[in-house]
């Protein structure tokens, strides 16, 4: 039972964690090569890791995406798709996604002249069942090892905290001013019928003594 | 247009939900205060009703507080944060 509690635990975790690790925003630093344009069928499951633009995309089966092609400093390609998120999930309320593709053929660069790049992003990359993650925002940068403070990550995770933190107090306020007299009500009154029921119980035990010791009456008497 | 009306429509179950815990919640704060304050210094000729006029008279004067008009920003907060988002997302 203890285990089954753990891995209940460590699932709900792990999905939250999971969730919070899709839709939180990361920042890479990359090199651009390239931006290009391609058609895809959004008929299977994969269909929850792309956007949702606007409203006929929900039962549209295939419809053409931009992406964006781009280098690790480690040499490892990335490929974003650059898709608008609108009024849907996740909430960027990203709709400047034409403009984000000329910024990004703007920052175009070889490997012998390189022009580094941070990409904002969230989604993860998976070459199995082909999913991007989606870019938010492209600016350039000096180098390859510049340091990128994730402002809203933290901003982010102090008010998750807090409201935490609310929930918490609000609850224990709900418990001690309303849970913990109704209660106390209860025990006074499950206090009086237990004193009830004990009083029953006592009488019946007296019938039921009366009745045995009549039940007595017809065992025969121990001859002498 | 729809994905901005179904926003909308989140916004209001999820404000209106938020403003009316808080709003037990902080009700309740200020009542436990008024408890307090009473029990910690009541006057000599203190009785029940006296009581109940104190904390009934303090939970008028919350109803019209500062504090009590605040709660209003869980409404409101959403709209700026989308605001603020949708500059720095698309206009930055």
């Amino acid at each position: 039972m203890r285990y089954f509690k753990w891995a209940f635990v460590a699932t709900i975790l792990l999905i939250f964690g999971s969730f919070l690790h899709y839709t939180l925003p990361q920042h890479d630093i990359v090199r651009i090569v390239g931006t290009y344009q391609e058609r895809q069928e959004l008929r299977d499951w994969t269909r929850i890791f792309w956007s949702r633009p606007d409203d006929q995309s929900a039962t549209i089966t295939s419809r053409d995406v931009q992406f964006i092609q781009s280098v690790r400093p480690d040499g490892k390609p990335m490929v974003y798709r650059n898709e608008d998120t609108a009024w849907s999930w996740p909430p960027y309320f990203k709709f400047d996604t034409a403009s984000l593709q000329t910024e990004a053929d703007d920052l175009k660069s070889t490997v012998e002249a390189p022009k580094w790049a941070v990409v904002t992003h969230y989604g993860w990359r998976n070459e199995l069942i082909s999913i991007f993650p989606n870019a938010v925002a492209v600016y350039p940068v000096a180098s390859a090892d510049v340091t990128i403070v994730p402002w809203f990550n933290i901003f982010f995770f102090v008010f998750m905290g807090l409201v935490f933190l609310l929930l918490w107090r609000m609850w224990a306020q709900f418990r001690e001013r309303t849970i913990d007299p109704a209660l106390e009500d209860v025990g006074e009154v499950w206090d009086s019928v237990d004193a009830r029921a004990d009083a029953a119980r006592d009488r019946a035990m007296g019938t039921w003594a009366r009745f045995r010791s009549w039940l007595g009456t017809w065992q025969a008497k121990p001859r002498k | 247009m729809i994905g901005f009306l179904r926003l909308m429509a989140f916004w209001a179950v999820f404000a209106g939900v938020a403003y009316w815990l808080l709003l037990i919640y902080s009700r309740s704060l200020r009542r436990e205060a008024l408890e307090k304050e009473w029990d910690a210094d009541p006057p000599p000729d203190a009785t029940d009703d006296g009581r109940s006029a104190f904390i009934a008279q303090g939970m008028a004067d919350y109803e019209g507080s500062l504090r009590r008009k605040l709660l209003w920003g869980v409404i409101v907060l959403p709209f700026i944060a989308i605001g603020t988002l949708l500059y720095l997302v698309n206009y930055a």
